[in-house]
């Protein structure tokens, strides 16, 4: 074993994120690291690069106990990691983001003509043909995730991690990057692979490590023997649940919101659709595809510059967010929660009136601790939001109950209209179902949901339509039926298809 | 031509370099005075305190944090090179060397408890100026050091035809900085702490040896800003630095430097530096109330940002 992590706990404030974790890595394997989200993984893959700290637990790379004190340390051991997130400097080029901490110099000063041949090389490998001497932030989402693998593989890497790799690729982008990972694979590289995508997990992967809750379900099983079924059992500790079949939803002739023909100043083009009373409208798309940022333009936050959008068949201009909120019910339950969705260091109460505020004030615009719990009370009941008491700080709330008093407010403000922007990121499986039924519940209520999810079951578990966002347009409609497969294999050669169409425009 | 017109309009610059050129052939119009040699002299001498002040700020910006010390930094550092020269009676060079290490000290602390204590650095260096300035009356009094060694204040005086010979020093801090932001390592590595905290440590950067570095060069350059000062006036005034703070953003920001880090442009602010000047001069020709001129910097601050903030719309940037 080139890596061993035994036994590894960890805690953060309120959440044991790590519970006697541990996973080996084997040289020349692909081993897949699996779990829900909230399960611990990528507090896992932070240990393992070195910016967390276990609290307990032995961390063993080549036979020898290793203590990781920085992400600098790990580099320089030979482990390396493709985080989730973007890392690269935007104003700075292709080659200096790739060789940052390791660029050439001659007397003393930068060598740009040397790192821009060695980037070359670097790219090469992963197939990317662009000049290394143009900044990043001039680059396509998915040609800055190639700079990211490809700075990765700069350093003559042990061991190397990739966190959802393939979140903004494409199919052709997809099968360059595992011609590359089966080659590291046999150059003797010990490979990580982080992926919610089963298929591609079951094809590539030779171990597969699971966790749940923090905790180990599967510890390096052979890929041999494993199904679909056994890994989803093992991520949620039970059997994947189709949600129980529901009563058609009302026609479209009742739309309560119609978008014609819209665009905006963050990019999109000709946008168009309706979402029914009491539906819930999907708006699925890989990383970068436009969604938050339709999401933005509806709420008066972007800016639309041609277009219609129309509320109960009147035209409606939103000229900023107040006017969307007070003037046309519009709630928005971001996918930042902690910077968008609810002020941390204010109480629960505060957080759920927020909305109401202007219709709750006494003379003189005063605001009576007494009249917020009175509009937060009966919420916080109905979403059994866990807490000793209304005045409780919502930054000492779990996730998910932080995401239940982000979405209480606008119960609060009797929304209409609700855009929830990834709902179920980060938070743990049960409050996860809540949610799901939650949702369900409100649409059946007769409120208007346009659900913005990257996770795909979620999507085809909630969804009565999804439309598929490609680039700032919309490139497929799909009448959801529930199943996943169905959907998934439609969704993605949607995807596909605007990817090769957008590129023989480009050509 | 046509190409060279084109890098020049895609440059954030462009504009205060047509500011500078539009006002200064105004100015000749206006009045005959602005073209004499000395009138050159006072303005270039102005300039020169204000461009590493303007510096001292802009290593701040790159690496994405703020020095509020700077003024009173400079001030300390001032009084620091008077003192010896007068009261210890040191000769001007170990008294300058020592001076600017001290600057450089006191950056050190700035950065060091930045880093060691997680407090913000805007909050620690509006303690430290605090500090500073104490040390600086406690020591004074109040009262400036005016023995000062007459070669001392011959090189602050001197000029060469315009040239004042103070102009030296400033030059070379460009040329330094300037090589060292596009082509030294840990410039390159200040410029990616700015641009992105969170991937330059990723990337194994340390990230407070960055804005310790950063801190320490800002000490310098506010150090020199302060012993070409005291050189300048001929005496070290305890009052020296207290006007800085506004500049030493001004110059930086209309330059094109941006507040969220990673981006400063050398070029930019020595125009702005020069724009910055020439308004001062103007006001001076044009016998307008000086009180008038910080509210121009103000709005010059104001207009600059914002047409940045167009510029970077229009071309997609933003």
């Amino acid at each position: 074993m080139v890596m061993l992590l035994d036994k590894i706990t960890k805690s953060f404030p309120g959440v044991r994120a790590l519970n006697n974790a541990s996973i080996s890595l084997a040289a020349g394997e692909i081993h897949a690291l699996m779990g829900e989200n909230g399960a611990g993984k990528s507090t896992l893959i932070k240990i393992i690069t070195g910016i967390h700290r276990q609290d307990s637990g032995s961390m063993t790379l080549d036979g020898e106990e290793i203590s990781l004190t920085s992400p600098r340390e790990a580099i320089r051991l030979g482990i390396t990691a493709v985080h989730q997130e973007r890392n690269l400097i935007p104003r700075f080029s292709i080659a200096e983001n790739i060789l940052l901490e390791q660029l050439p110099t001659k007397n003393g000063l930068v060598d740009f003509g040397r790192a821009n041949t060695e980037a070359r090389e670097h790219l090469a490998k992963i197939g990317l043909d662009v000049d290394p001497a143009i900044e990043v932030r001039h680059l396509s989402v998915a040609q800055m995730q190639m700079v990211e693998i490809a700075k990765a593989l700069s350093h003559k890497a042990k061991v190397l991690l990739l966190d959802e790799p393939t979140a903004s690729l494409t199919s052709a982008e997809t099968e360059t990057l595992f011609k590359l990972v089966r080659q590291l694979k046999a150059e003797g590289t010990a490979i990580v692979f982080v992926s919610h995508k089963l298929e591609e997990v079951l094809s590539l992967c030779d171990r597969v490590t699971v966790l749940r809750d923090g905790e180990t379900t599967l510890e390096g099983a052979d890929m041999a023997g494993m199904t679909r079924q056994t890994l989803i059992e093992a991520m949620i500790g039970r059997a994947e649940r189709i949600v129980a079949h529901r009563d058609p939803r009302p026609s479209q002739g009742d739309a309560k919101l119609e978008v014609r023909r819209l665009s905006t100043a963050a990019g999109h083009k000709d946008i168009s659709f309706k979402l029914g009373r009491g539906e819930i409208l999907g708006l699925y798309g890989l990383v970068g595809a436009g969604r938050t940022e339709l999401a933005r333009a509806m709420l008066g936050k972007d800016r639309i510059t041609g277009g219609e959008v129309i509320i109960d068949g009147k035209p409606a201009r939103i000229r900023s967010v107040e006017d969307a909120v007070k003037r046309h019910r519009i709630g928005y339950v971001s996918e930042d929660r902690k910077h968008e969705g609810v002020i941390l260091d204010h109480p629960i109460r505060s957080n759920i009136a927020i909305t109401v505020w202007s219709r709750i004030a006494r003379a003189l615009g005063f605001l009576t601790a007494r009249d917020e719990t009175a509009v937060a009370m009966p919420l916080s009941r109905q979403l059994e939001i866990r807490t000793p008491s209304l005045e409780q700080l919502v930054g000492n709330l779990s996730g998910g109950n932080q995401q239940k008093v982000s979405l209480s407010k606008w119960l609060a403000a009797n929304a209409d209209i609700l855009i929830i922007d990834e709902p179920t990121v980060g938070i743990d499986i049960k409050a996860k179902a809540y949610f799901h039924e939650l949702i369900n519940d409100l649409a059946d209520k007769g409120m208007s949901i346009l659900l913005i999810s990257s996770d795909m079951p979620e999507m085809v578990t909630l969804a009565d339509r999804i439309l598929v966002m490609h680039e700032f347009a919309i490139v497929s409609e799909y009448a959801n039926d529930r199943r996943y497969e169905n959907a998934s294999r439609a969704i993605m050669s949607a995807i596909h298809a605007g990817r090769e169409h957008s590129r023989a425009a480009a050509h | 031509m046509n190409r060279i017109l084109s890098f020049a309009i895609r440059q954030q610059w462009s504009g205060i370099l047509a500011g500078v050129i539009v006002g200064g052939i105004a100015l000749s119009f206006a009045t005959p005075q602005f073209l004499s040699e000395f009138n050159w002299f006072v303005m270039l001498r102005s300039i020169c305190v204000s461009l590493l002040v303007a510096f001292s700020q802009m290593v701040m910006l790159g690496v994405g944090q703020m020095n509020l010390s700077v003024g009173a930094l400079g001030g300390l550092v001032a009084i620091i090179v008077g003192g010896l020269m007068d009261a210890w009676g040191m000769p001007p060079l170990p008294a300058i060397l020592i001076a600017i290490a001290a600057g450089g000290a006191a950056g050190f602390i700035n950065g060091w408890l930045t880093v060691r204590t997680g407090i913000n650095g805007f909050i620690v260096t509006l303690a430290t100026a605090s500090a500073f300035a104490g040390i600086n009356t406690g020591i004074t009094r109040a009262i400036p050091f005016y023995n000062l060694p007459p070669e001392f204040v011959a090189f602050g005086n001197g000029r060469l035809g315009p040239f004042p010979y103070l102009l030296i020093i400033p030059l070379i801090v460009t040329v330094l900085l300037a090589v060292f932001f596009s082509r030294v390592k840990t410039g390159r590595y200040m410029l990616a702490v700015g641009g992105n905290a969170h991937a330059a440590q990723l990337s194994g950067i340390s990230v407070p040896r960055a804005i310790i570095t950063a801190h320490v060069i800002s000490g310098l350059t506010a150090a020199a800003a302060g012993v070409l000062a005291v050189a300048q006036l001929g005496s070290a005034q305890p009052s020296i630095g207290a006007e800085w703070l506004v500049i030493s953003f001004a110059a930086p920001i209309i330059g094109g430097a941006s507040l969220a880090g990673g981006s400063i442009s050398i070029l930019g602010t020595v125009i702005a530096v020069m724009l910055i000047g020439l308004i001062q001069n103007a006001m001076v020709l044009l016998a307008v109330d000086p009180y008038w001129v910080t509210f121009l910097l103000g709005a010059l601050i104001l207009t600059a940002v914002w047409i940045n903030r167009y510029r970077a719309y229009r071309m997609g940037e933003d």
